[in-house]
Formats: C-alpha cells, sequence, structure tokens
C-alpha cells in the first residue's frame, strides 16, 4: 500500500465532488421517482456506477421501455469507457488481474480526468495505480453516500417541488460546456429535435434514432470540415 | 427482471472499462470510433434534455413555458459557471418562482 500515491489520488478528486454529489441526490430522487424500490435505487449505484446511464436506465424502465432500447442506450452512453479504457491501458496492463479488475470497474470519466495526468508523467517512476485507486475509491464512495442521501430525500419530498426537472437541469450542465464548436452543437440540435418529433415512435426507440442521428450528423461535419 | 436487467447493464459497462487492459485481448481502437464517441454524450444528453421540455404526441407540440424560461437560465448559469450545482439551483428556483 503506497499512502502518498492514495492520498493524492483522493485530494486530487475532492474539488471534482461538487459536481458528482449532487447528480447523485438527483439520481436517488430521480429512482425513488421512477417507481423503483430503494433498494433498487441504491444497489443500482453500486452494479452500474455510472451517473447518466442510471438516469437513462431509470427514466427508461419507468416508461416501460424494451429491455433491448434500456440496454443499447445504456451500452452506447458508455461506449466513451472504452477510449478512457484505452488510454491508460499501457499503464495498467503490467498489473495483476485483480489490480486490473478493481481499477476498471472504478474508470469513469472523473477517475480518467483525474488520473490520466498522473499516468502520463509518473507512469514508470511510481506507482501510479494507487493513485488511481485513491480517486477511484473517492469517487465510489461520495457516489454512494449521494445516491442513499437522495432516496431519503426522494422518500420525503414532495411532488409539487418539481425535483424532476433536476434531470434536465443536470444534463444542461454536463452538455453546455461541451458545445465548443460547429459539429457538436449541430449534433445537439439534431438530436434534440428528433428526440421531440420522435417520441411518439413505439418502445422507446426514439432515443437511439435521435443519439445515433447526432452523432452521425456531429462527425460527418467535422470529417468534412476539419477545420472545426 | 430488474435485477438481471441491471446486472447485465453493468456488465456491459465493466466490459467497455476494462476492455482495453483486460489481458484477454490485445484490441485496438480504429481512429474513426474516436470521431463517432466524441459526440455520443452530448447526442444522447441533448435527446433527453429536449423530450423532458417539449412533448409531441403526432398531432401537436407542448411545453410548459415556464420550464422553458428556466432552461435558457440554467444554460446562460452553465455556460458563466460550469457548475451542475449553480446550474441545478438556479433552475429549480427558477421554476419554483414562475
Amino acid at each position: 500500500m503506497n499512502r502518498t500515491e492514495f492520498f493524492l489520488g483522493v485530494s486530487a478528486m475532492l474539488p471534482l465532488l461538487l459536481g458528482v454529489v449532487p447528480f447523485g441526490l438527483v439520481f436517488g430522487v430521480l429512482g425513488i421517482s421512477s417507481g423503483l424500490t430503494k433498494t433498487e435505487t441504491i444497489l443500482m449505484s453500486s452494479i452500474i456506477f455510472a451517473g447518466a446511464s442510471q438516469v437513462i436506465f431509470a427514466q427508461l424502465w419507468a416508461a416501460g421501455s424494451t429491455y433491448f432500447v434500456i440496454g443499447s442506450s445504456v451500452a452506447l452512453i458508455n461506449l466513451r469507457h472504452v477510449l478512457y479504457s484505452a488510454s491508460v491501458a499501457e499503464y495498467l496492463k503490467k498489473l495483476s488481474f485483480k489490480w486490473r479488475i478493481i481499477l476498471g470497474y472504478l474508470l469513469t470519466d472523473e477517475a480518467f480526468a483525474v488520473s490520466i495526468k498522473r499516468l502520463s508523467a509518473y507512469g514508470e517512476s511510481k506507482p501510479v495505480h494507487f493513485f488511481m485507486l485513491g480517486s477511484g475509491l473517492t469517487l465510489w464512495l461520495a457516489w454512494q453516500i449521494s445516491t442513499i442521501l437522495g432516496v431519503i430525500a426522494g422518500s420525503t419530498i414532495p411532488e409539487n417541488w418539481e425535483l424532476s426537472f433536476a434531470i434536465p437541469l443536470t444534463f444542461i450542465a454536463i452538455v453546455v460546456p461541451l458545445l465548443k464548436n460547429t459539429p457538436t452543437i449541430i449534433c445537439a440540435l439534431t438530436s434534440g429535435i428528433i428526440a421531440i418529433f420522435g417520441q411518439s415512435l413505439p418502445w422507446n426507440t426514439w432515443i437511439i434514432v435521435a443519439a445515433l442521428g447526432g452523432i452521425f450528423i456531429g462527425a460527418s461535419i467535422e470529417k468534412w470540415n476539419p477545420r472545426k | 427482471m430488474i435485477w438481471l436487467v441491471m446486472v447485465l447493464t453493468g456488465l456491459i459497462n465493466f466490459i467497455f472499462r476494462i476492455s482495453m487492459f483486460s489481458g484477454f485481448r490485445n484490441i485496438q481502437v480504429p481512429p474513426s470510433f474516436h470521431r463517432y464517441v466524441n459526440y455520443i454524450p452530448t447526442s444522447i444528453l441533448s435527446a433527453i434534455i429536449a423530450s423532458s421540455l417539449v412533448t409531441y404526441n403526432g398531432h401537436e407540440i407542448s411545453y410548459d413555458v415556464g420550464k422553458l424560461v428556466a432552461t435558457l437560465i440554467a444554460v446562460a448559469c452553465a455556460l458563466l459557471t460550469k457548475s451542475v450545482s449553480a446550474t441545478l439551483i438556479v433552475g429549480l428556483v427558477t421554476v419554483w418562482l414562475i
């Protein structure tokens, strides 16, 4: 156990919890209002352990979507982890299987964001896997606690507080800073418009159609116009 | 049934996360994959934002003016602060006040 690296990881994660804790609270509240039980909502945070995925899962489950739509939406939103996985792979390949399983489970947007700099700077000279463990566990713990607090709040807060509106608000806080160039803005608009007009499609397939439409448009514009 | 779907979904997530250092296979990511993956979060989250603000039943569009105003204010807040907490609070307070 390398405490120095571990606690460096913990402290690197702390500022990011400001964005994670409210999201966890929102998910806890949403889980209950979507008709999931307290146990289902709380355990989902360790079984799936991915913010946007859990929100989409709960919303689609509440809307009575088919398992295929739920599974493919969650898979699509999580495909980005393959890229994170590829970026950290060269530093983790030499670790034992047990370490790789643990660090794989703990690999999230936030853990990747704080770890990648440390890995690329000290990957060869220091036991940076303890850094990843520290940052990953800190995020994991904050996510579990905030979910539980959200579940408690969700069982007591009255419905007229409009807390379901917290979902689009949380997603706005994530998406707006990403809208930095034309292809991304057009991707967001395309997906939004398809989502609105596709809502009457059967089995909630609108979410997949809208997502793929936006991705295709964004990537195509980027390809035709590499200047962005 | 929900447990089975949840565990399978969690398993897919885990497989994605460990995919490139699982030790079972040496997989390479094609460059075009990056281009598509970069747009996934924006695209899915925008679809959810739009569908929770505006609904369409095949004939007519309906929306809540208060929520649209609160959304615009929240977008401005997200641009300025880049903070989840601030955007949540400003958006919710606006919708309560309207």
